[in-house]
Order: structure tokens, then sequence, then C-alpha cells
């Protein structure tokens, strides 16, 4: 997309700007954000965000007294679980954090909705792009200008979440407000009156749209592989020297996009296990086992002749698996670039994430910062993951510092993924056999981190003798964690038991040869999508709906009950423990696009890979053999969060969306009838 | 639409190609300029630059005890000064002056004869005489002092474009080899207490680079050891600014400019040039990106004022 502004900019090299000048009128754009007085006085309250930090393990270790900075918190009286939302999915319940409402307030009801105008086409739930339809064509270029008189569609990243966020009313207040990594608010919403800060977290792409895609040059590969959340490439060397290329985001200025790509050279030394890499005049010399620093690179946007060529700036980080024999190097997800964002917004204002890079130099934007999918994908071992995600963790941990030396009174929120992103790959918590870990191995990477969850315990017990009294703090995740053993293909389940057909189909999308067919919808009732959703097929709402409305109810409760009786052969335990109804547990203005059910499951037990993205395999129930081992997809009660405070919880049954209305009312604010949740200390 | 588009696309296409053409005329320009100037300067380079090097350690003891920003400032304004009065002793100041007059008379002119269309053109006419004029009587200073001032920036650059490593601190030196000794895959770093060797020699692209991590403070000389020859880097580990030479080269007059605080690579060597990537200085007064800009405005700043004092005429 071209903004008038950007496209005199480019065009002026071009000894264009006078004319497009005179053509287009050159009124200036841009207003400062209004500057108020703070409100706040001195009060401040600090909210550290701990993703996914698990009761049951927190209360182990605390009893153990691993955990004495928490434990003191507990002692006075600043502990509960946490309440978390359904389905206790991430997105789902920082939005609800957010809001302070469920998901029908918010309208993010799993990580992946459907469009039922187009059946259910499937689309990321917390935000979405939308492509520019128009634009000036001109040779091979389409170029879309969004200035008068043209007025062209732009492309845009839309945040999703809805609701009001519980920083607007602090804003219009005059309290600052600054916000470190909070999920489910990509891109960030916008500040009206100047004192909210916000960089973006969960939910932020890497440069090529996608939740992170790394690159792995391989001389055992043959040929371009899409690893899913990777790309395996091959490298070939000649006389120790070989060219390889790194791909970029797509030009969507082109009429026919094609991706962008950095040529970069790399020396192997003829005998040591070392290399040299050589892009775009920065050099690297890294040896086997070594990572790069974060490395700034251009991606080259070819413009129409008359125009001097564009460039993204990403920032990636280079590490040198293997040497000999076979040769592997991983790039990591291209980052937006945090010193020099370009027209990529990140945080609110725009200049907060350069400024921190000002101070800190480059560090990772994206919103899954540990490479999970490498690890999935088997490009990394536990270790190589284990050691990828702490420097992640140090990365934040910086931050964190960078946080409280720019803090002085309001709200400081901080966020931390490594808990959740580690939990989904090294949680085992009991003897049954681990999916792809060995006993040994399983205990260790448990123990690796219960590690980590000491350490956020030094973290809180920094934070509490920094402040002492002088801060309300609130330490919360939004979900426990479970094992995750057993896979439950819902799709299967629902053609199994007649609800979706034909017997044989194979997918909700396309034929899959694997598989089969594609559904029928004519002859579907129900259909899984997402990790916890089910669906009608619904006269009037979807394409080929087929269930009239007035049979729905008695569908659902059919479904419901089919549901709760369903057993894993293998064991003969219930593989879910609630169906919940969502026009029965949620309320508000986007209940519409609300999955009619939301499958809770039982402890162990999670939707299959397969059905989330809307495959039907052959068996209902299977192993889950996938390095991801741990979940929290489940029911809502079996997997809370933990709150804790350093002050005596008062509520009996704290949850996510009495957080918002805390934080309110903690500044002397009313609390706005949206959300419907309470003080915790009242 | 099309045709603007048809016209459009090949106007910027005729504009790159003359821009390209624009680059490489110049290149060989250049090419030719550098073919004669190098034999002439690059010896008196390698003169100069030992004695230049010695003056401006001795000038920045001076201001060492003072903020980096002060002695920038103090630097400027008597270059200005300096520069003002060279001016006046190498220019014809009467001719100067008499160019300058005829400016302001015909400026005079165009105002009080604003209708009158041929005394219009005679007048522009004779501003642009005496604006040649002008830049003609500017060129000989201009000429005598260029290569003073080539001299003081590169000594300049030595001290605020980049800053010594810190102890602990990590980077590269790059090797670069004569063509001839292109294929040479081995060489012996011996960094003494300057540096602890992480990685390296990697060759390749007729390059040798090692990662190293700086040592103890101090001025320090590295020694390679490369086919039979031996050849020295200085190497500066140290927490405040201080001279820095960030490149050996050969003999190029160029880069004897760029980098004029070390002796010539002995010539015919197996070695082209050694380079040391330092940080850059962050400073908005006086970083990498800022001295030279500081430079100019408070040195043209100063000569302007002075100008009166001095009764100089540009």
């Amino acid at each position: 997309m071209l903004t008038r502004r950007r496209f005199i900019q480019i065009a002026g090299s071009s000894g264009l700007a006078s004319v497009l000048c005179l053509y287009g009128g050159c009124n200036p754009f841009g207003k400062s954000a209004a500057r108020g007085r703070s409100r706040a006085g001195d009060k401040r309250v600090i909210v550290l965000g701990i993703d996914g930090f698990d009761p049951q393990l927190s209360e182990r270790l605390m009893d153990a007294g691993r955990m004495p900075n928490l434990a003191q918190l507990r002692a006075a009286g600043g502990y509960a679980r946490l309440g978390t939302s359904i389905p206790p999915q991430s997105p789902v319940a920082w939005a609800s954090f957010i809001t302070g409402g469920d998901a029908g307030v918010h309208g993010i009801f799993d990580f992946i909705h459907r469009r039922p105008e187009q059946q259910c086409a499937p689309y990321y739930s917390a935000s979405e792009t939308i492509g520019a339809t128009e634009g000036w064509e001109v040779g091979d270029h389409k170029l879309p200008l969004n200035f008068w008189p043209f007025n062209h569609g732009t492309t845009q990243t839309l945040l999703r979440r809805e609701g009001t966020p519980f920083w607007d009313y602090l804003d219009a207040a005059g309290i600052p407000s600054c916000l470190y990594d909070i999920p489910s608010n990509y891109p960030p919403s916008p500040s009206a009156h100047g004192h909210h800060r916000c960089l973006a977290g969960m939910g932020t792409p890497d440069l090529l749209g996608t939740y992170g895609t790394y690159q792995c040059f391989s001389t055992r590969v043959r040929q371009v592989r899409d690893q899913g959340g990777g790309i395996l490439k091959p490298i070939v060397f000649k006389d120790h020297a070989a060219k390889v290329k790194l791909t970029g985001p797509v030009n969507t200025l082109l009429q026919k996009p094609v991706e962008t790509q950095v040529e970069f050279r790399v020396y192997r030394h003829p005998t040591e296990p070392q290399v040299r890499i050589e892009i775009q005049g920065q050099t690297i010399v890294l040896k086997e086992g070594e990572w790069s620093g974060w490395t700034k690179v251009s991606f080259p946007l070819e413009m129409p002749s008359f125009l001097r060529n564009d460039a993204v700036g990403g920032i990636c980080r280079f590490y040198l698996q293997e040497v000999r024999p076979t040769f592997r190097l991983y790039v990591s997800p291209l980052n937006m670039d945090p010193s020099d964002p370009g027209g990529q917004k990140v945080s609110e204002p725009q200049k907060f994430v350069t400024e921190i890079a000002d101070e800190l130099g480059l560090f990772s934007t994206l919103g899954f910062q540990e490479d999970h999918k490498a690890l999935s994908n088997k490009v990394f071992t536990d270790e190589e993951y284990r050691v990828q995600a702490e420097f992640v963790l140090q990365e934040r941990m910086n931050l964190l510092n960078y946080a409280l030396g720019h803090y002085d009174t309001g709200l400081l929120f901080f966020y931390f993924s490594s808990s959740d992103l580690q939990s989904h790959m090294f949680w085992w918590d009991n003897d049954e056999k681990h999916p792809v870990r060995s006993p040994e191995d399983a205990r260790k990477y448990m123990g690796v981190l219960e590690d980590l969850y000491v350490r956020m315990d030094g973290v809180v017990g920094d934070l509490v003798r920094r402040y002492g009294d002088q801060a309300t703090i609130l330490v919360l995740s939004d979900h426990g964690f479970c094992n995750f053993r057993r896979q439950f293909g819902l799709n299967t389940w629902l053609r199994e038991n007649g609800y979706l057909g034909p017997e044989n189909c194979g997918s909700l999308f396309q034929h899959e040869p694997k598989f089969g067919p594609v559904v029928d919808w004519s002859r579907t009732r129900a259909y899984g999508l997402g990790l916890n959703g089910l669906y009608v097929n619904l006269k009037g709402r979807e394409r080929d709906g087929i269930v009239d409305p007035a049979q729905r109810d008695a569908l659902l409760e059919e479904l419901r009950a089919k549901l709760l009786a369903a057993r894993d052969p293998e064991t003969g335990a219930a593989a879910i423990s609630a169906v919940y109804r969502s026009d029965q547990v949620y309320s508000g203005p986007y209940l519409a696009n609300a999955p009619d059910l939301i499958i809770g499951y039982a402890r162990g037990y999670r939707c299959s890979w397969l059905t989330a993205l809307g495959t039907i395999e052959s068996a209902v129930f299977s192993d889950n053999d996938s390095t991801w081992s741990a979940d929290h997809c489940m029911a809502t009660e079996e997997l809370p969060g933990v709150l804790f405070a350093n002050r005596p919880i008062r509520h009996p049954e704290p949850a996510l969306i009495d957080m918002a209305p805390t934080i309110l009312e903690e500044f002397g604010l009313t609390v706005p009838d949206s959300m419907t949740g309470r003080n915790v200390f009242t | 639409m099309h045709a603007l588009n048809w016209l459009l696309i090949n106007l910027g296409n005729a504009a790159q190609w003359l821009w390209e053409a624009l680059k490489s005329a110049c290149a060989a320009a250049w090419d030719g300029v550098d073919f004669v100037l190098n034999p002439v300067l690059s010896p008196v380079l390698a003169v100069l630059n030992p004695l230049c090097t010695a003056l401006a350690d001795g000038a920045y003891f001076v201001l060492s005890p003072l903020p980096v920003w002060l002695g920038l400032a103090i630097i400027s304004v008597l270059t200005g000064a300096v520069m003002l009065i060279a001016f006046r002793y190498t220019s014809n100041q009467k001719a100067i002056g008499r160019a300058r007059d005829d400016i302001t008379a015909n400026l005079l002119a165009l105002k009080l004869f604003k209708d009158e269309l041929g005394v219009t053109f005679r007048s522009q006419g004779r501003i642009m005489g005496a604006l040649l004029r002008l830049q003609w009587h500017m060129l000989r200073p201009l000429l005598i002092m260029l290569l003073p001032m080539l001299l003081l920036l590169g000594q300049m650059g030595a001290r605020y474009q980049w800053r010594p490593l810190r102890p602990g601190e990590q980077t590269l030196i790059s090797l670069r080899l004569a063509p001839a000794h292109a294929s040479l895959v081995d060489a012996q770093l011996d960094s003494g207490p300057a540096a602890i060797i992480e990685a390296g020699p990697v060759p390749g692209g007729g390059e040798l680079v090692w990662r190293v991590r700086a040592g103890e403070p101090g001025r320090h000389m590295l020694r390679v050891n490369i086919a039979g020859a031996t050849v020295e880097k200085e190497l500066v580990v140290a927490d405040t600014l201080k001279r820095v030479s960030a490149e050996r080269l050969g003999s190029r007059w160029t880069s004897q400019i760029l980098h004029p605080t070390e002796p010539l690579l002995p010539a015919g060597g197996p070695v082209d040039s050694i380079a040391i990537q330092y940080p850059a200085v962050q400073s908005y007064l006086y970083g990498a990106n800022w001295w030279i800009l500081s430079f100019f405005v408070l040195s043209m700043a100063s000569a302007l004022l002075l100008k009166p004092v001095f009764k100089v005429r540009f």
C-alpha cells in the first residue's frame, strides 16, 4: 500500500514529486497526540502476565520451598486459582483479561474462526489482513494509491479483537499505562489521549505474514520443501562456497505477486567446523553450534521504472547447526525490525518500539518467539529448543529491566511467553509414556520447566522487594497445563455418528489423497473447526446449511449428550468432561460468530491436530505423537490459571474477567457495564 | 491512461539508462583521475600522514581533558578561522569584491528598472557573469585548501567516526588477500593480550576473517603471519574515545586519506588490506553520522561570524 506521503517520497527521487504534488495536493499529514496531565498521582499497578503458569505445579513447588517469594504472597492471602475463559485458549483468555468480558464481548472464540458465508473458510481470529482490491495498473505493477482522487482500498491488517480494552478508560482519565508484549492486541489499538503505550505480543506476525516461519539450508535437502512453520532449502557448496537465497515477504505491488529474496553467501572452512556468512555487506563468523546476533536484512520491493525501488526491512538470527557431514544452517523467522519498523505497526505509538530498540538494541518482535515449529518438525533437538527458548527469556528479562527503568506511575503490564511455549514442549508430569521422549528425558525437561518457574518466582521477588507496598502487584496466568497424550478426532467422531458425510469423506475443504474426498454439505449436520469449536451446519447461516434453525436446540443437546458419553477404547475414560453451549455461556454483541458448542476435553485429551484445520482422519482416538506434548485447550474447569497479589484476595472465585475491573478500581475509576467481573480485593 | 503509463514507464527506463550511463562515465573519469593522481599523491600522503597524525595527537592531548563535543567544537571553530585567513591570502580579494559589487549593483538595477525589459535582461546577464567570476576566484583558494582539509578530516574521522573496542567486546578482523594470493586459506594471527581469537580464519572470496573478543585495554599490535610474510595491524581496546584505525591498506591515496594513522602495507606482499570492525560512535553531536555535519556547521558559522573581523570577502 502506498500512502500519499510514501508515494511522493519514492517518486521524489525520480523527479516526479513536484508533478504529483500539483496533482494530488500537498496537505501535511499527522497530528500529535493530545497530552494530558496524569491523574494517576502516585498510584502504581504492576501486572505480570505469565502465560500458562500452572496452579498445580506452582503449589507443588511452593510446598517444596522452591518458590519462596510466591509462597510468601500465598501465606499473606494473596493467592488464588484464577478462573479462565471458555475455552482456555490464550487469545480468548487474554482478550477476556483485556476487556473484562467473555468471548461474546471481545469476539474471539478460538484461535481459528470460520466464514459461514463461504461455508467454513478458516481464518486467524485475532487479526486479519485485508488485501488491496484496487490500484493503479502500470506495467507489471498495481499500485494502490490511498489519496484523493484515487482513494484505493489499501492492504491493512486489522485487529479483530473487539470490545473496549481497559486501558482506554485509563487513557481517557489521563492515567498512563504501558503494556509490553500484550497478547490479542495486534496491531495495537490506538491511544486516543496519548497516555497509553503498548508493544504488541502474541499474534504479531513475522515479515512473511505468518506466525513464525524459519528457513533451514541443508546439503541433505534436494528441493525447497514447506514444513508448515518452516521452509527447508537446499544448499550446494562449490570450493567451500555457496550462494543461497533468503525468502522475504511477497511483493504485493506486482500484479502477479512474487516472493522477495535476498541472496547471501556462505563460506565453509575447508577443515574446521566454521563458516562465514556474507549478507548485504554484513559478515558473520560462526562455529558449529553458535547463534549469530540479530542481523538486519532488507528485502527489495521492485517498483515501476519511474519510481525508486522500495524495501522492507526485518531482522533474523543465524544458527549453525552442523557443518559436516551434513551442512545445516537455520535462519530464524524474519521479525519486524524494532529499530525501523517502517509501515509495520508493532507498537502504540509507533515510536515506542524504536525508543526501546535505541536503548536495548535489536530484539524479537514476533508473537511466538520460541520456535516450537522447529522442534515439532525435528529441525531442532530438545536441547537446541531449550537454548533458543533461553535466548528468548534473556531478551525478555532485558526488556523487563527496561520497562521497570522507565516506569514511574500508572499501569505497567509485562508478559512472559516462555512458560507457555516451554510447557507445550517440555511439560510431562506423570509416569505415562511420553509421546517422543524417554522417561529420563521427559523428567529432565520437566525439570527445565520447573527451573523456569523458580526463575519467575525470582522475578516476582525482585518486584515485591523493589516496590513493596508502593505498588499493587498482580501476577497472573491465563490458564494452566496438563499432558496431552491422546487425540480426539472430532470430525471423525461426527462422521462415525452420522453427523458428517459421506462415510469416506476426508476433509472439510479439499480432497485429501490420504484421507478421502471433501465432505458433502448436504449430508452434514455439524462439523468441527479450531481447537474447541463445533458448528451446526445451519440453514440461513452457513452457505450450504441444511439444519433447520428450529431443530438446532435438539441437535445441540443430542450432540452434547453423545460427546459427554464418548469413551476412549484404550482406557475406558471419558475424553470430554464438559460441552458448553455458546448461547448459554456467552453474552455480548459478537455471540453470532461463536461456535455452537465448545468442547471441553478431559485432562490428557485434546482435539486431534488434523481436526483443528478440518481434516477427518481414520480413527476417532489416537496417540499424540508430537513433541508438543502438553496443552491447555481442554475444559475450562480443568485448567485454571493462577493469581498472586501483594494484597489479600477477597474474591472467593476470581477469574480473568475480574482483572480489568480490579485495575480500574485500583485507579479509582468506575467499572463500565460491559465488564462482567468485579474487583478481587473487595 | 495507457498512454500515460507507457510514457511514464519509458521515461523511467530512459532515466534509469541515463543514470547508469552517467555513473559509468563518472567511474571511468574517476579511474582516469585516480590513475594520474595515485603515483603523485600516495607518496606525498605517505610522508604527510605520519606528520599530521603526530600533530593531531598533540592537539588531542591538549583537548583530552575536555568533553568530546567541546573538543570537536573548538577544532571546528579554529578550522573556520584558519580557513578564513587562508582564504584571504590565497584569493584575489579585490576581484571577489568587484564581482560581489557587480552582483549587488545589478540586483539593484533589477529592482529599479523592472519595467524596462532591456535593462532587466542585461542585469541578469551581468549577474550571471559576476557569479561565474566569483566561482572562478573561489577555485584557487579551494584547490589550495583541499589537501589540508582532507588531511584534517581524515584525522578527525580516526577520532570521531569509530570508538575503540571495549574489553570483552566481540569484533571481526578481515584480511583481504592480494589477487596473486587469493587462494590462500590459512594464516596465523598473533593477537597477544589484545584479543582472544574465537573463530577463524574462515577463508573465501579472497578474504580471511577472524572473530575475536577484545582483551586487555591498550594500543596493541596484532601480527599476522601469512605465506612467509608478517604484517601488523593496530588494535585499540579502551573504554574511552581514542584514535583508531579501522583499516590498514596498500598504497591508494583515497584509502590513505580515509585511514591516515597507520603506515601503508608493504607493496607486493600477500595482503591487500587488514580491517577491524570498530563500533561506530553513537552520539547525536559527534557520532559516526554526525561529527562531519557538526564540523561543517560550526566551521562555516565561525567563518561567517569572523568575516568582518578579518575583513574577508567571499
